[in-house]
């Protein structure tokens, strides 16, 4: 049997993972290979960037049976909007592994973190329901055990928490998928549960679509969170250990965004466009929820957790803003803000693992001690708060034009939060980092060589992004318009 | 007379020469339990053998049918669930040897009766007469029973041998005046006159059949333990040894299943309309009522015990939805029951293995830290804790997967919804275990624990291995068999019954 590179993608993490594991290999062979295996799928994924054509058709497709009698196929394929996500967790992976190198954490930890990118991969990746199902719940596992084995503070009460509350999310989902698959089944003699079979529906009922919506909705509100299921986040954010927070906010929760776009759009245009105005004011409500609450926190991950929430609802709002602005700046801001949350929380990590979890203000002066990681913190913060020359100004700046286009008050009231959110992220910078203090710092190492190298080509890309937006926007916008016209039906913003 | 018809009743005769031989070996005091298991496990293997000469045709013979007039059937169907039963019987003995070596309470008559009971099972599922089902039912029963008794050191074996023989004997009292109230109305016990009867008669000649037919069921319900015939189960799992306890959960459950959906699909289609709105709330208290019960336990035997009649639950939903879809209903009820067995069998099979001398784990804090002390077993029961719990790439989701996929198509969405809600329940006992083994340090254990050699542990990975597979298929190696060929076999197996 042929394997395609998207195959090969996907199940490379899974396979070192498992030979690792059984191998009888000490922590350090561990890590080193995990990080030529991610060093590999990176450059692999980058030859998928190069040759990926500009249309808004699936490419580099797969498709083998897999489950005959049923119609599950393992079927694969990239557009634009996948293609970008997918980069994304290619390149950022390998960074968290540059920042994670010190902790001493066992083997299992370094065979978890190659199992997740196998899930995260196979779930961007697959078209067949039941296949993106199937990675959709298994990358949960290996969250599970490296929050539970590897986390502090109540770590097992917040990793059955977690586990349960998005496994709730996931069944609502698979009952949603198998009744499509029957009203497939049913108005065509066949088995099938091939997305783009699926859209092909059209015996449901208008009621029967909305339930089935709101099935898929709940699985991914409650993994990126959206308002009011974010019950999970701060406990688990603040009892993970650096390499699961860094997951969950820069990969995981973007999967749950990529998932609204990728399957609850096309498959429910009808009840996406109807229930837009809700999400778009969800999304500006938790934009400024998440944003007062972030302002409430003493320790400076939950803060950042809270602002990553807070911007995540932004993206949400974007992506149902239904103009060609806001869907751009959201699959833009899902890049721009995985890359400097990413980046922020790993750098928080290294503080973490210097100083100890402190409050802001036990924090202070670390510029002197430590000025790379300054600068880098620095370039990360500017492109959270989208700073002119970040890509998370280009992206921030789109969704908001998206908005305004929307509506005249969305616009302006979520352009104002982003402003005010940006003063605040400031003068955090300047309590923790800047001004010089009473507190002990003096255990503050600065990066090494490796996390510089890792750390500066992060914040290359992230300004080459803000500067030359269209060498990434080009590859986007065919699917993004083929989203809008062909599916949703709603036009191209003039 | 066809002596050729004799390789059909190979396994039953094997099975069944087998348990005598055991009974005379089991005095012998040089025959240790090791040696008396490789007999069981010869005549076991013979027997599966044999069933295996016929796999993958449709056929349906009745061997010898001048002797036994027809009362057995031997079918595609017969051959499938034999099989699993035979199965059962081989990991029981696996898992169990090690067992009844430490608890050095159980002499060797411990494999008569376990093939004895095997050999009820076969013959229930081949039987084609009500009167040779009632004997079959009460051979493979009377055998549990006793080996219930069998662990000297529980305090509550009596209670709970009692408890389960005599509301057995009730069960089988019913069973027999059900069979009675149908002779009356149809003048005969072979489930094919009762068919034609059936189809030939209207319905005001079948007051009698009916309430037979449910005086049947409700055996059948009690068999299963499904709601409200569930509580004996807790207890009778409970207080019976481990390897036996996993040997009821699953393969007696097969069992039932077959002999059930034999009567169910050749004879009672009037039955079933009336049947399927009881069967219907019957399936939903089953699934919540068995997962309010395991949310609360401590042991995970009697978690597991629970857990058991949730998974009736969700096999009584394929059971209601065979109405409108007989074939896949049919097929997805062999397929969970294929996807159960593996798992449950696994769980008890690795509680019963590490159980060591003077103290058995059998408690959630036993398992505390284990992964630490052998990670491999560890990784085991979690396999077996995924696929209970149905999480995709297990043999659970892909059994779940049809069940649910049956209960909507055929237009029982509320039990697919109530099925997904009993699931996510199970979430929380499945992955308490797992968070226990890997999530806190390594512990002082009690007792020693058995390490990871000979037999019984390739058994119990081999069902791991067994389980991944299932749940992943045959997507790499398409020449290997996969998800696709349980499926397909399970097909032919539903057609040989129409022969």
């Amino acid at each position: 049997m042929d394997i395609g590179l998207l195959s090969f993608i996907i199940f490379l993490p899974l396979i070192v993972s498992f030979v690792l594991l059984v191998l009888p290999v000490g922590m350090k062979t561990t890590r080193n290979i995990a990080f030529a295996t991610t060093i590999v799928v990176f450059l692999l994924s980058l030859s998928i960037f190069f040759n990926f054509q500009l249309t808004d058709y699936m490419q580099f497709r797969e498709f083998h049976p897999w489950i005959t009698s049923y119609g599950i196929y393992y079927s694969l394929g990239v557009d634009g909007f996948s293609m970008i996500i997918l980069m994304l967790i290619t390149t950022l992976i390998p960074l968290g592994y540059i920042f994670l190198w010190k902790t001493k954490k066992a083997k299992g930890y370094w065979a978890s973190m190659l199992l997740i990118q196998t899930g995260v991969t196979g779930a961007l990746l697959s078209l067949d329901l039941i296949l993106f199902y199937f990675f959709w719940e298994s990358m949960l596992l290996p969250v599970f055990m490296i929050i539970g084995i590897y986390g502090t503070g109540d770590r097992i009460f917040s990793t059955l928490k977690i586990t349960i509350y998005t496994i709730m999310g996931s069944l609502f989902m698979l009952v949603s998928i198998l009744y499509l698959g029957v009203a497939f089944y049913n108005e065509f003699g066949v088995w099938s549960f091939q997305l783009s079979d699926l859209v092909q529906i059209t015996t449901l009922s208008n009621i029967q679509r909305t339930f089935l919506f709101f099935g898929f909705m709940i699985a991914f509100a409650i993994k990126i969170p959206i308002f009011p299921f974010h019950t999970w986040l701060m406990q688990t954010y603040s009892n993970s250990p650096t390499g699961g927070v860094f997951i969950l906010s820069a990969i995981m929760a973007k999967l749950g965004i990529y998932g609204i776009v990728r399957f609850v759009l096309p498959l429910f245009p009808h009840q996406y466009v109807e229930f837009a105005p809700y999400f778009v004011g969800l999304g500006v409500f938790g934009l400024i929820y998440f944003g007062i609450a972030a302002l409430m926190q003493q320790n400076i991950k939950r803060m950042f957790a809270y602002s990553s929430a807070s911007h995540l609802a932004f993206i949400t709002a974007g992506i149902f803003s239904l103009n060609i602005y806001g869907m751009t700046g959201a699959a833009f801001l899902i890049v721009a803000h995985a890359m400097a949350t990413g980046g922020l929380f790993l750098l928080v990590g290294t503080i973490e693992h210097d100083l100890g979890i402190r409050s802001i203000s036990g924090l202070g002066g670390i510029a002197k001690k430590a000025p790379f990681l300054t600068v880098a913190f620095a370039l990360m913060l500017f492109s959270i708060v989208g700073l002119p020359g970040t890509n998370g100004f280009v992206s921030e700046l789109l969704i908001v034009m998206g908005l305004f286009q929307y509506n005249q008050y969305i616009g302006i009231i979520s352009a104002s939060t982003v402003l005010v959110a940006a003063s605040f992220m400031f003068w955090l910078f300047q309590r923790a980092i800047l001004v010089k203090t009473d507190n002990d710092v003096s255990k503050m190492k600065d990066l090494d060589k490796k996390e510089i190298v890792g750390i500066f080509s992060l914040a290359a890309v992230i300004m080459a992004m803000g500067i030359y937006p269209h060498w990434f926007l080009y590859k986007i916008a065919p699917t993004i318009q083929h989203y809008l016209v062909d599916i949703l039906k709603v036009g191209v913003a003039s | 007379m066809k002596y050729d018809d004799i390789i059909y009743l190979l396994p039953l005769l094997s099975v069944g020469i087998g348990a005598i031989v055991l009974m005379m070996l089991s005095p012998i005091k040089s025959f240790s339990i090791n040696r008396l298991s490789w007999v069981a496990f010869s005549f076991l293997i013979i027997a599966l053998l044999s069933n295996t000469l016929n796999f993958g045709m449709v056929y349906s013979v009745t061997p010898f049918s001048g002797i036994f007039s027809s009362m057995i059937v031997v079918d595609t169907f017969a051959g499938y669930f034999s099989s699993i039963i035979i199965a059962g019987g081989i990991v029981t003995v696996w898992v169990g040897t090690h067992y009844f070596e430490k608890s050095n309470m159980l002499r060797g008559e411990v494999f008569s009766l376990l093939l004895f009971s095997v050999f009820g099972m076969i013959l229930l599922v081949e039987s084609r007469e009500l009167f040779t089902t009632f004997i079959a039912l009460e051979i493979a029963s009377i055998s549990l029973y006793s080996l219930i008794g069998f662990q000297k050191t529980n305090i509550r074996r009596v209670e709970g041998s009692f408890r389960y023989l005599i509301l057995g004997s009730f069960a089988g009292i019913m069973f027999l005046l059900g069979i009675v109230l149908i002779y009356a109305g149809t003048r005969s016990t072979n489930m094919i006159d009762i068919a034609k009867y059936l189809t030939t008669h209207s319905s005001q000649d079948m007051t009698l059949v009916m309430a037979g037919g449910t005086l049947i069921l409700i055996t059948f319900l009690f068999k299963i333990a499904a709601f409200p015939f569930q509580n004996w189960s807790m207890d009778v799992y409970e207080s019976a040894p481990l390897p036996i306890t996993a040997f009821m959960a699953s393969t007696f459950k097969v069992a039932i299943f077959g002999f059930i959906l034999r009567f169910v699909l050749i004879d009672f289609h009037e039955l079933k309309n009336i049947w399927s709105d009881i069967l219907f709330y019957i399936a939903i208290l089953t699934m919540l009522y068995g997962s309010f019960l395991a949310v609360f336990q401590t042991s995970l035997k009697r978690m597991l015990a629970a857990s058991s009649i949730v998974h009736t639950g969700y096999l009584l939903i394929a059971f209601v939805s065979i109405n409108s879809l007989g074939e896949s209903a049919s097929t997805s009820i062999i397929f969970y029951l294929i996807a159960y067995f593996l798992s449950s069998m696994g769980a008890f099979g690795m509680l019963s293995y590490i159980a060591s001398d003077d103290h058995l784990r059998v408690t959630y804090e036993d398992f505390r830290g284990f992964s630490h002390v052998r990670p491999y077993m560890a990784a085991m029961m979690s396999i077996f804790m995924l696929s209970l719990a149905g999480i995709p790439s297990t043999i659970g989701f892909i059994g779940k997967f049809y069940i649910f996929v049956g209960a909507i198509e055929s237009g029982y969405t509320s039990l697919a919804v109530i099925g997904i809600l009993a699931t996510f329940i199970s979430v929380y006992y499945y992955f308490k275990l797992i968070a226990l083994m890997y999530f806190y340090p390594s512990p002082e254990m009690k007792g020693e624990i058995p390490p990871l050699k000979g037999i019984p542990p390739l058994v119990i990975a081999l069902m791991a291995v067994l389980i991944i597979w299932g749940g992943i298929g045959n997507t790499l190696i398409s020449y290997f068999p996969g998800i696709d060929f349980l499926i397909d076999t399970a097909k032919l197996a539903y057609q040989s019954l129409f022969m």
